[in-house]
């Protein structure tokens, strides 16, 4: 009998429940903004880092610090700072990689950086030259010291790199996983995909390979059967809104690849292992991130990138899931749009926020590209 | 032999069409209520239809449900209004190229290609501005029958400047617009070239390629028509079965699913 629906249901698990379980372990946690942050670090402290994607809900407390209108992450991060939702943590961790972030490192710091160690991690936006790996390496040196008090130890080099070499690892057996997914669609639905990915953010990385290695074991064990719905590619900052992958689910469109912030954009990129500097090794690996529409892409690869996931994978089309007032991926969209429709790939896009309950429009227009793929 | 009869149901936000069509290709009988989701116009079209074609549901082989309430109709299949809109729009019309179709609370531009495919679309964002409740909102700021708005128009000697942005901030300014004794027709015509530059920046995003056509229920608003006409400068065609195209479309991919599936 098939064991892979049992180690699915591991997966399926709440923050809240992670949260308890690492309270109850004694083990600090950091909460950790998006995207492309020194995790490795965090997690060779000793502590756990916990990615902050704001969850679904309304928002209320936050209007006090940011316009309606407004990137919706950013205003449920800092909703759940005011609202005592992230108290749990030992220290939050803001980048400033666009224009919102770079608000919200400095509102949560004034709400509640009396009560919760706050941690700004700069980066440079010429990450590939020289002087801004330097400049990225020193921020990381000021991450590691205000770690260090926070956790009341220290952390050494090596410790360091036996982080990066676990991250690695899950990230590889992450790549593995979304090649493996994309020919059980029956199995691996876009809400399971979304679930099996996203949990990374918040649980220990070690469980999560250990988890994940017998996910795609058991995965291969299965038949692979014909698909009769449709193959798509998913793009943008975040996708794991319930709602959203029910009505892919409805309508037959199964994700084959992603290159979708929250999930493959982390993982795609591996950091140098044995150098005899890891710290560096972290910060040259924000210059080696190609085709991230936070991370300064002069050469705007991300389209060439995709338009390579769709060959590769036999897609049927694109989706694209614009965070609304996201600006990077604004910035995007225009360029993608013209590259897409001159391969001759289909591409459809909604637009998301995490205070949405009604998706009727999304919905009937994901209805209907199912119907023109 | 036997015709066969499918049948189209459109279940929009503000009304309810229903088509019965034979053989995929022949509109049998045809009915349109202004009761939309959620409402018994779904029933009351049907029955009009069906006693218009002198058959019963038993005559039917396969039904279509589109629209907005597509899902809360138990037919044999849904599918989206914007294929149905798609497919419907290219049986009325003949050879089309972008259907511009503005409903009750959705503004879609279609693009199809040389066989009538439904190629790119674009819908509107979750505003209302742009579409069919902007104008009943303004009917009721201003006491004119939304029927009328067409005549208002035509005799309109200026246009009056309405916000394209916001319902909300549009009906005050047509409120504004009344206090100071703007004439009633020239804030009708800047209402529907509110609208129409509005869904004329939708239709840039997917391209405007003629031949134009216009469907939905706002297509018999011959303002609309005319300040889209001229905020895209080219020539829109419209048909009395436009507010059908939907059911329409359905009607014949009921047809084409019941020879699939036969």
């Amino acid at each position: 009998m098939s064991n892979v629906a049992n180690v699915l249901g591991k997966f399926d698990v709440s923050i809240a429940e992670l949260v308890k379980k690492y309270q109850a372990e004694g083990k600090k946690m950091i909460g950790v903004s998006p995207i492309h942050m020194p995790v490795e670090m965090v997690y060779a402290s000793g502590m756990i880092p916990m990615g902050l994607w704001g969850g679904s809900g309304e928002v209320s407390a936050a209007k006090e610090y940011f316009p309606a209108f407004y990137c919706s992450i950013v205003q449920r991060v800092m909703e759940m700072s005011l609202t005592g939702q992230l108290d749990c943590l030992s220290g939050i961790m803001v980048s400033i990689q666009c224009d919102s972030l770079k608000a919200l490192g400095q509102n949560i710091r004034r709400a509640v950086g009396d009560k919760i160690p706050y941690i700004h991690v700069a980066m440079a936006q010429n990450r590939k030259l020289e002087c801004g790996v330097d400049f990225n390496e020193t921020q990381y040196r000021k991450v590691k010291n205000q770690l260090e008090e926070i956790k009341g130890d220290f952390f050494s080099d090596e410790d360091i790199e036996k982080a990066i070499k676990l991250y690695n690892k899950s990230k590889k057996l992450m790549q593995e996983f979304v090649a493996v997914a994309a020919d059980y669609p029956q199995i691996i639905t876009p809400s399971k995909r979304s679930q099996v990915l996203t949990i990374a953010n918040y649980m220990d990385r070690a469980e999560y390979v250990e988890l994940l290695e017998e996910l795609i074991a058991e995965l291969k064990k299965e038949e692979v059967k014909p698909w009769d719905g449709k193959k798509i590619v998913t793009t943008g900052i975040m996708t794991s809104l319930p709602s959203l992958n029910e009505i892919l689910e409805e309508n037959k469109l199964a994700i084959v690849e992603d290159e979708v912030a929250e999930e493959s954009r982390q993982f795609r990129t591996l950091v140098d292992e044995d150098t005899d500097n890891p710290i560096r090794a972290l910060a040259k690996y924000l210059g080696d991130i190609e085709g991230c529409s936070v991370m300064y892409d002069a050469d705007k690869l991300r389209s060439d990138m995709i338009i390579e996931k769709v060959k590769k994978s036999g897609a049927d089309g694109v989706l694209y899931v614009q965070t609304k007032f996201c600006d990077p991926e604004e910035f995007d969209y225009p360029i993608f749009k013209k590259a897409l429709e001159n391969a001759g790939i289909k591409m459809v896009m909604i637009e998301v926020d995490q205070q949405m309950t009604n998706f009727e429009q999304a919905r009937t227009s994901l209805q209907t590209f199912a119907e023109m793929l | 032999m036997d015709k066969i009869y499918t049948l189209g149901i459109d279940i929009g936000s503000t009304s309810s069409k229903c088509v019965v069509m034979a053989d995929g290709s022949d509109v049998v009988s045809s009915a349109i209520i202004e009761k939309g989701a959620g409402t018994d116009g779904v029933d009351i079209v049907l029955e009009k239809a069906l006693g218009d074609a002198g058959i019963t549901m038993d005559d039917i082989k396969m039904t279509i449900s589109t629209g907005y309430g597509r899902k809360s109709y138990n037919g044999d299949k849904d599918m989206s209004e914007l294929s149905c809109h798609a497919k419907g729009g290219a049986y009325i019309f003949g050879e089309v190229a972008t259907i511009i179709d503005i409903g009750g609370q959705d503004a879609k531009v279609l693009r199809l290609d040389k066989n009538g495919q439904l190629q790119n679309f674009v819908m509107n964002d979750k505003c209302a501005a742009g579409t069919g409740r902007f104008l009943e909102v303004m009917a009721n700021v201003l006491h004119v029958d939304l029927n009328e708005f067409g005549e208002y128009d035509a005799q309109a000697t200026e246009r009056t400047p309405i916000s394209s942005t916001c319902t909300v901030f549009a009906e005050s300014e047509v409120i504004s617009c009344l206090a100071n004794n703007a004439d009633v027709k020239n804030i009708i015509k800047g209402i529907h070239y509110s609208v129409a530059s509005r869904v004329a920046g939708q239709a840039k995003r997917v391209g405007v390629v003629p031949p134009v056509v216009m469907t939905g229920g706002v297509s018999r608003n011959s303002g609309v028509v005319r300040a889209l006409e001229e905020e895209l400068d080219t020539s829109i065609a419209v048909s009395e079965d436009s507010q059908l195209a939907g059911a329409i479309g359905a009607a014949i991919y009921a047809y084409e699913s019941y020879l699939k599936n036969k």
